[in-house]
């Protein structure tokens, strides 16, 4: 069992050469938080909006090998970083119809959330810098691996991964933005993409779940587990212990799922930790678009 | 069919649907006018013991499930009549001798046992928010029910989610979704901003409980596709129940449906997502889900609530 996971580590983080090197962590610039505008709900909504762009990123580059369309990224959108993305060697392991199944979800909610945002009189943001290479430096920080070399998009393993990095994320930052959202038509609106994205998180956890009863391997559980614990690290607790017995993400007192503040998931989604001021890296090299972009705390 | 305070809900949640389509102005128009009157007429309260109802149904489905028992006979009890002036608690309807699910599938065992967990604390949770106006358990059906259903989705003339692990599994699909569209219909109806977070905590784990109910049942069903023909029947008995018109089609069962990504068309893709086609959650009112829970029943009573809610909205 003990070399069965080991080898099934060393396929899933071998082989990625053609990621990048780590961006080093700049320290926290343009500590200045843009002054509200009259309508918080499209603030929050354009928020939402650049968390979806980099899900649709991923999730279209390992189903189809491509980002997103022109089209759906906007009018002067930045550019993806994608070194190393393709279309994920599925193989027989069935994922395939998962990854498609979310890629066209996150692609909807691109689409949805820049009519609403249009609906309500405001401006959809464009897709802004978005860097895919950034699960590498992302996989060394959290233990996983001693060099920035993991790409999620190079085995199926590693696509859960990969997933699992997001999908828990989304359903506590819509979680956490529902008590700011005033009107109430946008705030059902995200109630219902709230519940996608925990369809789509406990679809990743029950998959990697699955792995450890069909083949005895507790590996990509345990690497799952150190993301959890430097999401984390980064966003303000809010993690629970991924195992065969705890396959949902909530607190254990009332069985809630977990909210985050737009300050925490910022600094989950720019890879770094605390502090106020800090408004690009990780992911977002440039950082989110729209008015809710650096953090307060 | 549906009583007043439901119809008051169901024109608050319709409007905001109406909404939807229409322009901000319009939208902020209609809002403040007749709609927010009709809110008045439905408290926090009534919408927590509402689903308080559904928590009950769920809780027990996976408590007897997982260890044989009701709620309040697990070691640690659940009440199921925390506040005794607002009536006694109801019964629970099984089969005769039963027993509990003999699991020999040990990641669904652990689900079993790990979502018997997570609604009993959402029933003490709602209890604990609702205080001395939390109602009791009403009279639940866990046996002719789910036979009427089966009779109901062309599956058969019996079913016993109890019998063995996939039936356990097809079981537990006929809540969790239903689960998913009650909260999300009731949100915008929710005056407190706490309250409000708590539900979208709720509605959350619910969705959790789906997508891992639906990939287990995908999983199990490995290409035969069996189960993913039974849970197709029950997502179109739901929504029929729900829709009596027959529109919308509210529900999706589990099937593989072509998408086309990026010129890559018909790129087959597993529904483990019950949501509409702009990938958002399906919304019901309580008067939907009453008809859903009770079988379509005119007076509000019948299938898994013989004797219908307890509370407000019923």
């Amino acid at each position: 069992m003990a070399g069965a996971g080991t080898a099934a580590a060393a396929a899933l983080l071998a082989g990625c050469n053609d990621s990048t090197p780590a961006p080093s962590s700049p320290p926290p610039t343009g500590g200045v938080n843009p002054p509200p505008t009259s309508n918080p709900n499209l603030d929050v909504l354009n928020f939402a909006l650049n968390l979806e762009y980099l899900e649709a990123e991923f999730y279209l580059y390992a189903a189809t090998g491509q980002g997103l369309s022109s089209a759906d990224a906007g009018s002067g959108a930045g550019t993806t970083k994608a070194t190393g993305a393709a279309v994920v060697p599925w193989a027989s392991s069935g994922l395939a119809q998962y990854a498609a199944e979310i890629a066209q979800d996150e692609v909807n909610h691109v689409r949805f959330l820049r009519k609403a945002i249009t609906a309500a009189n405001g401006t959809p943001i464009s897709r802004p810098d978005i860097d895919l290479t950034f699960f590498a430096p992302l996989a060394m920080a959290a233990g996983i691996t001693p060099t920035p070399t993991f790409n999620p998009f190079t085995s199926p393993q590693g696509f859960l991964i990969g997933a699992f990095v997001f999908e828990d994320v989304g359903v506590t930052a819509y979680h956490g933005a529902a008590g700011l959202l005033t009107d109430k038509t946008i705030l059902t609106a995200a109630a219902g993409i709230l519940g996608v994205e925990a369809y789509h998180a406990a679809a990743i956890r029950t998959l990697l779940v699955g792995m450890v009863a069909a083949a005895n391997d507790q590996t990509y559980v345990d690497i799952a587990n150190k993301v959890s614990a430097l999401r984390g690290t980064l966003g303000g607790g809010n993690e629970t212990t991924l195992s065969s017995k705890s396959i949902v993400a909530a607190d254990t007192t009332n069985a809630i799922a977990f909210a985050r503040t737009t300050d925490q998931v910022l600094h989950i989604v720019y890879g770094t930790a605390g502090g106020a001021g800090l408004s690009k890296g990780g992911f977002f090299p440039s950082g989110l678009n729209g008015n809710i972009k650096a953090t307060a705390s | 069919m549906a009583n007043q305070e439901t119809k008051k809900l169901d024109e608050i949640i319709s409007s905001r649907r109406a909404m939807m389509t229409m322009g901000g102005a319009a939208l902020a128009g209609l809002f403040l006018t007749g709609v927010a009157k009709a809110q008045a007429a439905l408290t926090d309260n009534d919408i927590l013991n509402f689903a308080l109802n559904l928590e009950y149904l769920e809780a027990q489905f996976y408590s007897l499930a997982a260890f044989g028992v009701t709620i309040d006979k697990q070691p640690t009890p659940i009440p199921t009549a925390p506040n005794a002036s607002l009536g006694a608690a109801g019964t629970v309807t099984l089969k005769p001798g039963f027993a509990k699910v003999p699991f020999t599938n040990p990641p669904i065992s652990d689900y079993a046992t790990e979502t018997a967990i997570e609604e009993g604390k959402h029933v003490t949770f709602l209890q604990g928010a609702l205080g001395s106006a939390a109602v009791s358990m009403p009279n639940i059906d866990l046996y002719n029910s789910f036979n009427a259903l089966a009779m109901a989705a062309g599956i058969g003339p019996a079913f016993d989610p109890f019998d063995k692990d996939a039936d356990f599994l097809v079981g537990a699909y006929i809540f969790e979704d239903v689960g998913v569209t009650a909260y999300h219909g009731a949100a915008a109806a929710i005056s407190s901003t706490s309250v409000l977070g708590a539900a979208a905590g709720i509605l959350a784990v619910e969705a959790y409980h789906a997508g891992l109910i639906r990939t287990s049942i995908n999983q199990l069903d490995a290409g035969s596709g069996a189960l993913a023909g039974l849970t197709q029947k029950i997502s179109a008995t739901r929504a029929k129940l729900a829709n009596p018109s027959g529109t919308p089609v509210d529900d999706i069962g589990l099937t593989t449906a072509n998408v086309s990504l990026n010129g890559s068309a018909n790129l087959p893709a597993t529904t483990f997502v019950d949501a509409d086609a702009n990938s958002v959650a399906f919304a019901r009112t309580p008067a939907q889900i009453i008809q859903i829970v009770t079988g379509g029943s005119s007076a509000n009573k019948g299938v898994f609530f013989p004797d219908g809610l307890n509370g407000t909205i019923k």
